[in-house]
């Protein structure tokens, strides 16, 4: 396997310089123009030039709806927690202890393999100051990086493409779903949304008379050329474009990309076996993209369902035990491909939910919760405090790490960026990586 | 700068291009209409357009959620209370999809569509979201407001734009108490509406907000209230005057300030002619603005009579919104309304759903339009206009059992060739695809786009049948030339 991903990596990279040399009359004028920008650029140090199989990798993991964090990772030694959860409180016996006060979910059960093995960092307490409770506007907050009351337009991952990735192939984010998520904004948009692989690409639905003209109306390569090898043309800087030339090249980067993640898949497969369910489905498949040599730094998916104000306890349950075995299985499969150390997952909800359990067997809307990174390259253990139940801020826990810390510390120590320069400062770092 | 644009210049495109962006495009013969009636007549009868008498949703009036309310309140069980707020939100969801219906289709047919895109400037500017906002009435109240001020005094429409319910509840003026004023309103009435960053101090911010103290709602039929007691009547000190000031004395302060007027003349112009205007350009728009009292009518006439608004710079350099791409679909080509599901589903998809603004910024516009998901929509969307909508095909999810109260979507038919193709230009296949070019780009035939398309059908039967002529219309709109305008 890991030879056969240096020969298509060289291979790739020899047909580059050949289309490059060669073929730039299949190419528009302005792709031409790109690739002498991309040339010069691969001098400058501060852009991270790097092949599909040798630069870090991070999946962003969103668990939508706002996750129980105080059910999640449980401080079955504090009074008050049964206290304020009289139905929902796990009893402190089925606790899987990771300490001598907090311990995780039985339905994480998986997980607790991962933090033994110690690839598995849990971070308490974490949140951002004046929190805010609308799903809408917290989530915001978690994807721009804001502070609660600043509007930022561009996405925290994506003021890392704008930063760390110009002049590189628009599959260096993929998301997972129909749309790109707002955390991918940036001012030089990149990143490609997947969602039904059927409903990738172009629809060409009348024959090849007019798959021709489509393409050639849209400034696209002739079908004989299509390959992972174009794509690597595309360009730094789209905001040099005029509004004609920026579409054509988001057509190029549409097709380019989609060839290329279908034969991908068409080339990878699994070790294990995933969850047959919509969270397992789409880490099977990032595992498949990492393993098939994409050049993709940051993978996004997302898990729904935790706005749980109802009728929590069985939904919980089964959302972090399907959260449980996907990452279980997709460390496992990353592990038997041999990639297991290129690949940090973080998870992440735009808030934890009330301390006391409401009326209808539910829990409303809170702040602070923690966050799960695991990977070949994490630090295992605990970080920051578990916040405590003594002191709550109208109902609410006190968060002890800003979100922008994680963040923080992981495009600095693991993606190896300028993480002061793309958050808009500094936040202290943490030691998980 | 901002001279009128020399008569020799006023053309077929010239004519286009002003109805394209005045409003949503039109079918040719406007387009021959409009260039006939000469640059001036031609404006004129944009801006002055009679608006139309269009019939409000049938559910928008203050008390339609009343029993629904009361239900909720009066629960007995918890059980009961979530079922009630349940259907609460559902009808609340129902009623925001048809809203952006409503109002997309009053957009296809108004006889004043700059009104209508003039309000849809507003909206972006005011940008209020029904993610915060309830119930649906007021954000429908809103949208009447915009459109009455839209072209009226800029002033006139602060003010009332502050005391608009659903944005009071937006940017949370209902919840400004006299001991502890809330300064959401004041920062953005700033920032995002009138001035612009950087053009106001942190403590003009705690003085205004005194001054938007007691602006409340009335809960009986949802309208503006003044609540004395909770007003802050002590001195304020604004942008360096002293006084008892009120909210709409504030307005007055910040609107007389010259560099309002450069940050809404920019805006506008952004919006209407291209992004980036040169600092010369803001600055003679800003002294139209000030010369015409900030009244719109005037100054909109004045921008769309002068020469750097039909500049190279200015034409096909805009990339249309979702709604101009949709509305001036359905405006320029007999495509049959598509239901409100579809709608609300397409729009999202591709990044703007009307009265869910992203944020208070409003949409970013220009680029942000595109990336690989949304072109790949807007082109998979276009085939579907053109051959009939299949809600499956274009991925709209099937609701699932619980919210199965509505209609379920269906499939609207194909585009009607015979409304726009004769007989005749079946024949002629070379002149076809010259009519169809002009309906479509909005411009006189390009040959070195026309050729294309004539060289697609030159093998093609004659007479060319209907799926042909669709087939080429939708070539026609999944080029990167329709993205633009």
């Amino acid at each position: 396997m890991k030879e056969d991903l240096e020969v298509l990596t060289r291979r790739a990279f020899l047909r580059t310089s050949i289309l490059g040399a060669a073929l730039s009359w299949t190419i528009p004028v302005f792709v031409e123009r790109t690739f002498m920008t991309l040339n010069a650029q691969a001098a400058d140090s501060s852009l991270q030039t790097m092949t599909g199989k040798d630069h870090p990798i991070l999946v962003v993991l969103q668990l939508a709806g706002g996750n129980d964090g105080l059910n999640t990772v449980i401080p079955f030694e504090d009074d008050l927690y049964f206290k304020a959860r009289p139905t929902l409180g796990i009893p402190k016996g089925q606790v899987l202890s990771l300490d001598q006060v907090v311990g995780l979910n039985p339905a994480l059960a998986p997980l607790q393999g991962l933090y033994d093995t110690g690839n598995l960092a849990i971070i308490q307490g974490v949140g951002y100051p004046n929190p805010n409770r609308s799903h809408f506007r917290s989530t915001e907050i978690w994807q721009t990086a804001s502070d609660a009351q600043e509007i930022r337009t561009q996405g925290w991952i994506g003021r890392y493409f704008d930063n760390c990735c110009g002049g590189e192939d628009p599959t260096v984010g993929l998301a997972l779903g129909e749309q790109l998520p707002e955390a991918f904004s940036a001012a030089n948009p990149t990143g490609v949304a997947i969602g039904r692989p059927a409903n990738m690409g172009f629809d060409r639905e009348n024959g090849p008379a007019e798959a021709h003209l489509f393409a050639e109306l849209n400034g696209l390569e002739p079908a004989s050329l299509s390959g992972d090898s174009v794509g690597t043309l595309s360009g730094p800087n789209k905001s040099g474009l005029s509004a004609l030339e920026y579409l054509q090249r988001t057509a190029l980067d549409a097709q380019v990309s989609t060839d290329k993640i279908r034969q991908v898949i068409r080339g990878t497969k699994n070790e294990v076996a995933f969850p047959k369910n919509q969270l397992g489905g789409s880490l099977s498949l990032i595992s498949r993209l990492i393993a098939g040599g994409l050049p993709t730094r940051v993978y996004y998916a997302s898990q729904g369902g935790y706005d749980t104000h109802a009728g929590q306890v069985n939904t919980h349950k089964r959302l972090l035990n399907e959260l449980a075995t996907a990452l279980v299985a997709f460390c496992d499969d990353l592990g038997r491909k041999g990639i297991f150390d290129r690949v940090i997952v973080m998870t992440f909800s735009e808030f934890g939910r009330r301390v006391n359990e409401n009326a209808n067997g539910g829990t409303d809307h809170g702040t602070a919760a923690p966050m799960f990174v695991c990977g070949g390259g994490v630090k295992p253990g605990l970080y920051g405090k578990q916040p405590t139940l003594s002191r709550l801020d109208a109902g609410d826990l006190v968060y002890n790490v800003d979100f922008r810390s994680v963040y923080s510390t992981l495009l600095s120590k693991w993606m190896k960026a300028p993480a002061a320069q793309i958050l808009g400062r500094d936040f202290p770092k943490l030691n998980f990586v | 700068m901002l001279s009128p644009l020399a008569p020799t210049r006023w053309d077929f495109d010239a004519a286009a291009h002003l109805i394209v962006r005045a409003g949503f495009g039109g079918q040719p013969a406007e387009i021959q209409k409009t260039q006939a009636l000469g640059l001036a007549r031609a404006i004129d009868s944009l801006v002055d357009a009679m608006p139309d008498h269009y019939p409000p949703p049938g559910w928008a009036n203050p008390h339609d959620q009343d029993e629904l309310r009361s239900q909720v309140q009066e629960a007995l069980t918890p059980e009961d209370k979530q079922l009630a707020q349940k259907l609460l939100n559902q009808q609340f969801n129902t009623e925001m999809r048809d809203l952006t219906r409503w109002w997309i289709a009053r957009m296809v047919s108004t006889p004043a569509p700059f009104l209508e895109k003039m309000t849809l400037f507003w909206h972006g500017h005011f940008a209020t979201s029904g993610q915060k906002v309830r119930p649906a009435y007021k954000m429908f109240v809103q949208n009447e407001t915009l459109r009455l001020i839209a072209l009226g005094n800029f002033r006139s429409l602060v003010k009332a734009i502050s005391r608009d319910p659903a944005m009071m509840v937006w940017l949370d003026l209902v919840q400004s108490k006299k001991e502890k004023p809330n300064e959401n309103f004041a920062r953005e009435v700033m920032e995002l509406f009138t001035l612009g960053e950087g053009h106001y101090t942190e403590s003009d911010i705690k003085e205004a907000a005194r001054a938007f103290t007691g602006y409340r709602i009335n809960g009986q039929d949802q309208t503006f209230r003044f609540a004395f007691q909770q007003f802050d009547p002590s001195l304020k000190t604004f942008m360096g005057n002293t006084g008892p000031w009120t909210g709409d004395q504030i307005i007055d302060f910040i609107v007389s300030q010259p560099q309002c007027a450069r940050f809404i003349g920019a805006k506008i112009w952004k919006f209407f002619a291209y992004d980036d205007p040169e600092p010369k350009l803001i600055d003679a728009l800003a002294g139209e603005l000030r010369n015409a009292h900030y009244e719109l009518r005037p100054f909109m006439k004045r921008l769309f009579a002068c020469e750097e608004f039909y500049s190279p710079r200015a034409r096909n350099s805009q990339i249309k919104s979702p709604v101009q791409l949709l509305v001036q679909a359905l405006r320029t080509l007999p495509i049959p309304m598509p239901d409100s599901s579809v709608f609300e589903f397409a729009l999202r998809q591709m990044g703007q759903v009307p009265f869910f603004p992203p944020n208070v910024k409003g949409w970013d516009g220009g680029k942000s339009w595109i990336n690989t998901a949304t072109l790949t929509f807007r082109y998979k969307f276009a085939h579907q206009l053109v051959k009939g909508i299949n809600p499956m095909e274009i991925g709209l999810p099937k609701p699932p059992a619980m919210e199965m109260t509505g209609p379920r979507p269906t499939m609207t038919p194909p585009l009607l060739v015979d409304q726009i193709v004769s007989p005749q230009d079946r024949q002629e296949p070379d002149k076809l695809i010259e009519k169809l070019f002009v309906r479509t780009f909005q411009c006189t035939p390009r040959m070195e786009l026309t050729s294309k398309f004539q060289d697609f059908v030159a093998t093609r039967k004659l007479p060319l049948d209907d799926d042909t002529i669709r087939e080429l219309l939708q070539l026609m709109m999944t080029t990167p030339n329709y993205q633009v305008t």
